[in-house]
């Protein structure tokens, strides 16, 4: 029987990921930088979204409400009015936005203009990271658990617990659909369209994949390609921004919390890249697909160890399974899943593979 | 003589550190076609290059259009009626032929551009033919015609064109010169830089020899051919 809150559960971690991905796999295409902070942005997101929310609810004398009312023969049980919702998502838009573009304004473009080769770049987000990592942690025990402890606030600050913020839709029975999981398939389906129409339907689009393919001519023919990638780094920043609103969504009843340890990029990161790399670091539709594969593939074979061999402690070391398919991939299919797919060799392999099935019955 | 559209003053120019033009002084007349030869490595596509931007200037000045643009970065050129067409890589691979044209005249009014990819057309209808077609399916004359036509667009006050016959058979190479030769009948300016010496200077009216990034002969490109000792000692040609 599907366990459906894993199932929810996962979603909303398949959505985190597969918007990372896709911030990590913008900016690779465009800057040719692989940017270990990207995970710490979505933090930055998710950490100022919730101070915001917090304070909000506060000023505005907003009383968590978990009665439920009746709607299509369920009980939609919202605890907090929607503008806390919305404010919090513009906010860690925002801060997802402004953290990419410090990195990229002051950090990043500086050593660019000085030819600052590949590895150079790397290091240079690695230690980004930790400088963001370090103001966290300090925002985290000091500025967050006075706040908290100082107005009362009913937040569990030091786990960074954000689940009181969770809505869900309860239909007859038990049957618990988490809103969370609601918010991150539907964020997840317009942000893929609206980047779909972005690309292939406006002309910023046409200059987009111009200067991500040659940058050089790209130039020459007027395109403003610095520009360019400074909206690819806006972009990016969005859907850290996103992917951290969404961290604070993720329900309680689910195996996974990516955002449940004191500094829980540390660990995101690995399965934000495996998603990147599984899509391929050139495909922007293969990084969410690649991120959602991850999500699912690190949950359900874990899940599935885990009760096979009766150790739950298993849970702790899933990222081993993101590394071991990142390991595959690279063997077999550097280029990404995707890439692999687009080739007409393997769809006519798989094709007359299925046809060959369907013969034989 | 014609007006000189755009004029170098004393240029060092090169890449970073690597410095490959020493104190080039020239001067491209509007309306006709400059030709740029000389040995392999001698500085020809650097010098194209830096008109456009696309080198590190050391010192010296580049007007163009009475304006100053040594410090200009290349999409600021390219607004301002320049047009630069590379020797590889001068298409978009993965975009469609229409896409191709519709960056290439990315601020044009809608109509105007409409309109202009309707001209473009009619100077090359084979494009038409391949409208929906990625560039990186077509064939390299096919290329180097989206690329002329990609340049066209913004109809620009000169063209610099870098070895666009490099790597193509000898009757696709005749058919892009030809098409730079009608290119500016139509009143552009073009600055070529062409591997094929010969068939180069004599679509030309000016010839310049680069020779060790500096410039060994500028003047008549018909001078230019018929100084034998030049074409020995520099361009391979001429014979004994």
């Amino acid at each position: 029987m599907v366990d459906l809150n894993l199932l929810m559960s996962t979603t909303i971690y398949g959505s985190v990921l597969a918007l990372l991905a896709l911030g990590i796999t913008i900016i690779y295409m465009t800057t040719k930088v692989f940017n270990f902070a990207h995970p710490r942005l979505s933090l930055v997101g998710a950490y100022l979204a919730a101070t915001a929310m917090a304070v909000y609810v506060q000023h505005a004398g907003i009383k968590p409400n978990f009665e439920g009312s009746q709607v299509l023969g369920g009980q939609l049980i919202v605890p907090y009015p929607a503008s806390v919702y919305i404010i919090g998502f513009l906010v860690a838009m925002v801060g997802g936005v402004l953290a990419a573009m410090f990195e990229y304004y002051v950090i990043l473009k500086p050593l660019l203009k000085r030819g600052a080769d590949f590895l150079k770049l790397m290091i240079a987000t690695l230690a980004y990271d930790f400088l963001l990592m370090a103001v966290l942690l300090l925002y985290n025990t000091h500025v967050w658990i006075k706040k908290t402890l100082k107005d009362g606030l009913n937040l569990i600050a030091t786990k960074m617990d954000f689940s009181a913020y969770d809505f869900a839709l309860i239909t007859q029975g038990q049957t618990y659909i988490s809103g969370g999981f609601i918010l991150a398939v539907a964020v997840t389906v317009v942000l893929a369209l609206s980047l779909y129409i972005l690309l292939f339907r406006t002309t910023l689009g046409i200059k987009m994949r111009a200067s991500v393919e040659n940058p050089p001519l790209a130039e020459v023919l007027g395109v403003n390609v610095e520009r360019i990638y400074a909206i690819s780094w806006i972009i990016s920043g969005l859907t850290a921004g996103i992917a951290g609103f969404l961290m604070l969504l993720e329900p309680s009843s689910g195996s996974l919390k990516p955002i449940s340890a004191t500094s829980p990029a540390d660990e995101i990161v690995v399965s934000a890249f495996a998603g990147s790399i599984v899509g391929g670091v050139n495909s922007i539709f293969g990084s969410i697909f690649g991120g959602f594969f991850i999500g699912y593939v690190e949950t359900y074979v874990t899940n599935w160890l885990a009760l096979l061999l009766g150790m739950k402690e298993l849970f702790k070391y899933s990222r081993v399974v993101s590394m071991f398919i990142v390991g595959l991939t690279l063997m077999f299919a550097p280029q990404g899943v995707i890439a692999l797919l687009r080739e007409k060799k393997v769809v006519d392999r798989i094709l007359a593979f299925v046809k060959g099935r369907r013969g034989e019955k | 003589m014609a007006r000189a559209i755009m004029k170098l003053e004393n240029i060092n120019a090169g890449y970073e550190k690597l410095q490959t033009l020493f104190d080039v002084n020239l001067e491209v007349p509007e309306g006709e076609i400059t030709v740029i030869v000389g040995p392999n490595g001698a500085g020809k596509s650097t010098l194209l290059k830096t008109m456009f931007g696309l080198t590190k200037v050391y010192t010296g000045r580049i007007v163009f259009d009475n304006k100053d643009i040594t410090k200009l970065p290349p999409h600021e050129r390219a607004k301002l009626g320049m047009a630069f067409i590379f020797q590889l890589e001068n298409v978009f691979a993965n975009l469609s032929v229409r896409e191709n044209l519709r960056l290439a005249g990315h601020d044009l009014p809608p109509d105007v551009l409409e309109e202009r990819i309707k001209e473009v057309f009619e100077t090359f209808p084979r494009l038409k033919e391949r409208v929906d077609q990625k560039a990186g399916t077509m064939s390299g004359g096919e290329r180097q015609m989206l690329a002329m036509a990609i340049g066209m667009i913004r109809k620009p006050k000169i063209f610099l064109i870098d070895e666009p016959t490099a790597g193509l058979a000898p009757k696709l190479a005749k058919g892009v010169l030809e098409n730079v030769k009608r290119l500016n009948e139509q009143g552009y300016t073009i600055v070529l830089v062409e591997q094929n010496v010969k068939a180069g200077l004599e679509i030309g009216d000016k010839g310049v020899l680069v020779v060790n990034g500096r410039i060994a002969f500028d003047g008549p490109a018909s001078e230019l051919l018929a100084r034998k000792d030049l074409a020995r000692l520099y361009l391979g040609v001429g014979g004994r």
